[in-house]
């Protein structure tokens, strides 16, 4: 490694450092201080709770559940826009309203699916009427319900999907298909020897990132079902907030517990991407 | 750092003696506060008891003073974050003074995170609603009350008890988080109150009861209400403070048609404190907005955005209420029977709700 | 290859459903601020008040600032991963993750601590030094989708041959960067962007603990007490956001052709 090297890295490491890794530090060490101030693991004893245990297994589920279902559906959208041979306009404003859509979170997000799947939304009401006449609050429907918020978290899942495995799927070389279909490959024999191999590691890349979002995630959640979802972040903002539970050291080791599973996704993706980018250069 | 420290307190000396003028704050603070030229508050919407205007009006009355407003979003839990996170930070983000629940107060003092001042209007406080030391001081109050988008509703409830009949399915919601929020808790409390709860941790036991059955019936929607789910038809019947209902009504101009009903089973009343915080940048210019706001004018100024401010008893004898106002606020009788809940009571409550509420009423989502 | 074909096209139908359906359901709901009929009334309120241009401003300033800084710190740093320093990818990576894990308040409570008045880098002392803190920690919350957009660029092109060849012809490091790599890697690079701008228009939390006048606050307070305006609002902040992406992209039709488009 020559001096060269470590000059280019620097800004990240430097900015990585005081930006990133001291907060986040000084974060866990609150983990680990009371409310008395002294080190204590009290904290992370009380992680152990029914209430705190169940509300991480609900993270857990509705984060994975977004980022399998956007990760698919993401990687279908992807794969019809840039090699369906559709036009070139409708893979770019697929990827400018990716852009977009991929950070519309938060209230605007909740209430616009409201507004659309809702008991009152605008595609409920349209299904009452002729020619469908069919209720879906009435078939068990309901969208302040987990699939609810999946659905609704696929909205900036789904885009983000597309916008970072765009680039991947553009590194499948069209002589790659053109060679495989010379030698008498199906497009099924294709995906499964040469695209979706090359893809892997990118795919469960973006799966972890994806899963991460979802976890992280609050506003939306809360803005859809407030008072009845207890979800990690919203306990830990609770914590935090001191609003009215007001014990931080809680909420540090709330976080803390975050980190732990967010880290263990990535470590599970490295493991395996290392295994799949061994013929891979 | 002395020389302000001189003139605050000869300033308080010339408050103690000077008791009877209500009219304007002492010239010393006036003229401290505006060498410091900048005000830091926090947590004041606008829409909420007509802070807009009092803003306005303290900005016109002392033009020297920039006034710096900080997150309005802000929960009574953010605010005090905020002094604690800002503690020798004395940049823009700091603020000086704070509006939060009652029971905020005595957390607060106990954790030195306010200064006592005492107002020249002070006497006028009821006592029940300040601090002895003069740490924090209520400053208004209103009740919780059923906002109810009239066009979605043709039987509006009259009583918390009437929440139950299951011809508002899907129609009931909390103006917040009954974890955290605190016009959610109370919304909670005065439910348990009506439904016969002794006050402090009883009623909010019942009143946890009472929304379990609530969402049981399918009455209750677990969505956070605000102005735009009553209108949009997600919620419509929403518990908020009657200043806030009020408000949204207004906002609303007629498009939906809603009203404001102050249910008769139960009238809980939520006073709010103000306090300046130990650490304030601008220790002055906060002393200098107390005076602003407890005197005629900032009163008055509450009573506009349909909040009854702490002195409004002193302001009705005095006959300085004007007729209008008084006109647009919902009928007086129901505020003689309104309950103002201890600060014990408070806590004891607020501990039941935010700790039970997820087992008890099983809203979770499936 | 007809079928595929077909398939494409229903796929992006579905897509275009899902996705313009609650814009739809937003827009109806946002034009119906008067009891009869539709009425622009809604966007006239909000966009009549001076607040919303400067916050506009402001928030799409700090988001260019932050897309710069972004790319200085991110491009060096992934080239000389993938060329030179492969083991510390594992570190570079999980810091990249960092910014998703730890959520915003926690972050910004970390700043105002750090780099408050009384600390070494007092720079919320200042209204530059609270901007620029602001930038920087919007640099953070897109530092995942920058670095992994940055990093599939790099993957796709030859970057151990491109550099081979330049430095043949006796370019340095930093030329190499600027006028081989970056402008090969370009269709990346603005996803990267896009995503670092829709972020920091939409952004709330560490914009309003820092007290700074940026969109995502606007929005939060109208939001807070009025029924139709905040759905006029979300409108405009979508449409906003897409102008300015539309605009990125018609930079990239000056950048030259690459390979990994074709």
């Amino acid at each position: 490694m020559r001096w060269g090297d470590l000059l280019g890295i620097a800004p990240f490491l430097l900015f990585a450092i005081l930006f990133l890794i001291v907060p986040t530090v000084y974060l866990v060490i609150g983990a680990f201080v009371g409310r008395d101030g002294n080190f204590t693991l009290q904290n992370i004893v009380d992680l152990g709770t029914p209430q705190i245990i169940s509300s991480f297994w609900i993270s857990i589920r509705v984060s994975a559940a977004s980022a399998i279902v956007g990760a698919l559906l993401g990687l279908i959208l992807a794969l019809a826009v840039i090699r369906g041979r559709l036009p070139e306009t409708v893979r770019s404003t697929v990827m400018t309203f990716s852009g977009v859509a991929s950070n519309f979170a938060g209230i605007p997000l909740a209430f616009a699916f409201i507004a659309t799947l809702g008991r009152l939304g605008l595609v409920t009401v349209i299904l009452k009427l002729w020619p469908f006449e069919f209720d879906i609050y009435r078939h068990g429907f309901n969208l302040l319900s987990f699939w609810g918020l999946t659905i609704t978290y696929c909205y900036f899942q789904i885009p983000l999907m597309v916008l970072i495995i765009a680039p991947a799927i553009d590194g499948l070389r069209k002589e790659w298909s053109e060679a495989a279909s010379t030698l008498g490959a199906t497009p099924i024999q294709f995906w499964r020897y040469i695209g979706l191999p090359v893809l892997w590691p990118n795919l469960l890349g973006t799966l972890s990132l994806l899963f991460a979002n979802a976890f992280g995630a609050i506003a939306t959640a809360y803005a859809l079902t407030g008072s009845s979802l207890n979800i990690v972040p919203i306990l830990l903002y609770a914590q935090i907030r001191g609003d009215v539970l007001n014990n931080p050291g809680l909420g540090a080791a709330l976080a803390l517990g975050m980190i732990v599973i967010t880290a263990l996704a990535n470590v599970v993706y490295l493991v395996i991407r290392t295994r799949a980018e061994r013929w891979l250069k | 750092m002395l020389k302000k420290l001189m003139l605050s307190g000869s300033a308080l000396a010339f408050c103690a003696s000077a008791t009877v003028a209500y009219a304007d704050a002492p010239q010393a603070i006036v003229d401290a506060a505006t060498k410091e030229a900048q005000l830091t508050v926090i947590a004041l919407p606008h829409d909420w008891c007509g802070y807009g205007a009092v803003i306005d009006g303290f900005k016109k009355k002392y033009p020297g003073i920039t006034v710096n407003e900080l997150n309005p979003d802000a929960g009574s839990g953010d605010e005090i974050q905020a002094i604690k996170a800002n503690q020798g930070n004395t940049g823009p983000q700091a603020p000086d003074v704070i509006d939060v629940g009652l029971s905020f107060g005595p957390s607060a003092k106990q954790d030195k995170l306010i200064q006592p001042y005492k107002v020249s209007t002070w006497d006028s406080i009821p006592d029940s609603a300040k601090d002895a030391d003069g740490y924090w001081y209520g400053d208004y109050y209103g009740v919780m009350a059923f906002l109810v988008n009239d066009d979605l509703v043709k039987n509006p409830p009259k009583t918390w008890a009437d929440l139950q009949k299951p011809e508002y399915a899907n129609q009931i919601a909390l103006s917040g988080d009954p974890r955290v929020s605190n016009q959610a808790i109370q919304s909670v409390y005065a439910a348990g109150l009506a439904s016969g709860g002794k006050a402090g941790a009883d009623a909010g036991t019942k009143g946890l009861d009472f929304f379990a059955k609530l969402n049981a019936a399918s009455n209750f929607v677990p969505v956070i209400g605000k102005a735009a789910t009553v209108a949009q038809g997600t919620s419509p019947i929403t518990t908020n403070w009657d200043y806030n209902a009020l408000a949204w009504r207004d906002g609303f101009a007629g498009n939906p048609k809603a009203e404001v009903i102050v249910p008769s089973d139960a009238v809980v009343a939520g006073v709010y404190i103000q306090a300046i915080s130990a650490y304030a940048p601008h220790v002055n210019a906060a002393k200098l907005w107390m005076e602003y706001l407890y005197s005629d004018e900032g009163q008055i100024g509450w009573l506009a955005g349909y909040c009854h401010p702490i002195r409004f008893n002193d302001l009705a004898k005095n006959g300085k209420i004007p007729q209008d106002l008084l006109a647009k606020l919902p009928d007086p009788a129901l505020y003689a029977k309104a309950v103002f809940p201890t600060l014990d009571e408070q806590a004891a409550a607020k501990d039941v709700i935010t700790k039970q509420w997820d087992s008890v009423v099983k809203a979770n989502v499936k | 290859m007809k079928p595929s074909k077909i398939w494409s096209w229903v796929i992006f139908a579905l897509g275009v459903l899902y996705f313009l359906g609650p814009l739809i359901a937003t827009i109806d709901f946002s034009l119906r601020i008067h009891r009869e009929g539709y009425s622009l009334d809604a966007y006239r309120n909000v966009i009549q008040q001076p607040e919303f241009q400067q916050t506009l401003t402001y928030s799409l300033v700090v988001g260019v600032a932050a897309i710069i800084v972004g790319l200085l710190v991110v491009v060096p740093a992934a080239y000389f991963v993938r060329l030179r320093t492969p083991q510390l990818r594992p570190v570079i990576e999980f810091v990249t993750l960092l910014p998703l894990i730890i959520p915003p308040i926690i972050l910004v409570f970390g700043y105002i601590r750090m780099y408050n008045s009384s600390s070494l880098l007092p720079l919320t002392n200042s209204a530059w030094g609270t901007n620029l803190l602001l930038t920087l920690a919007y640099v953070a919350l897109a530092l995942p989708y920058m670095y992994r957009a940055v990093d599939t660029g790099l993957r796709t092109i030859d970057v151990q041959t491109l550099t081979e060849a330049a430095n043949i012809l006796g370019a340095k490091t930093p030329t190499i960067i600027m006028r081989i790599i970056l402008p090969n890697i370009i269709v990346a690079v603005l996803s990267g962007a896009f995503l670092t701008l829709a972020i920091v228009i939409g952004e709330f939390t560490i914009a309003s603990l820092l007290n700074r006048p940026a969109f995502g606050v606007y929005m939060q307070n109208v939001g807070a007490n009025r029924a139709f305006e905040p759905a006029a609002l979300a409108v405009i902040s979508f449409v906003i956001t897409w102008v300015a992406m539309g605009m990125i992209q018609l930079l990239a039709r000056f950048a030259p052709r690459t390979n990994a488009r074709s």
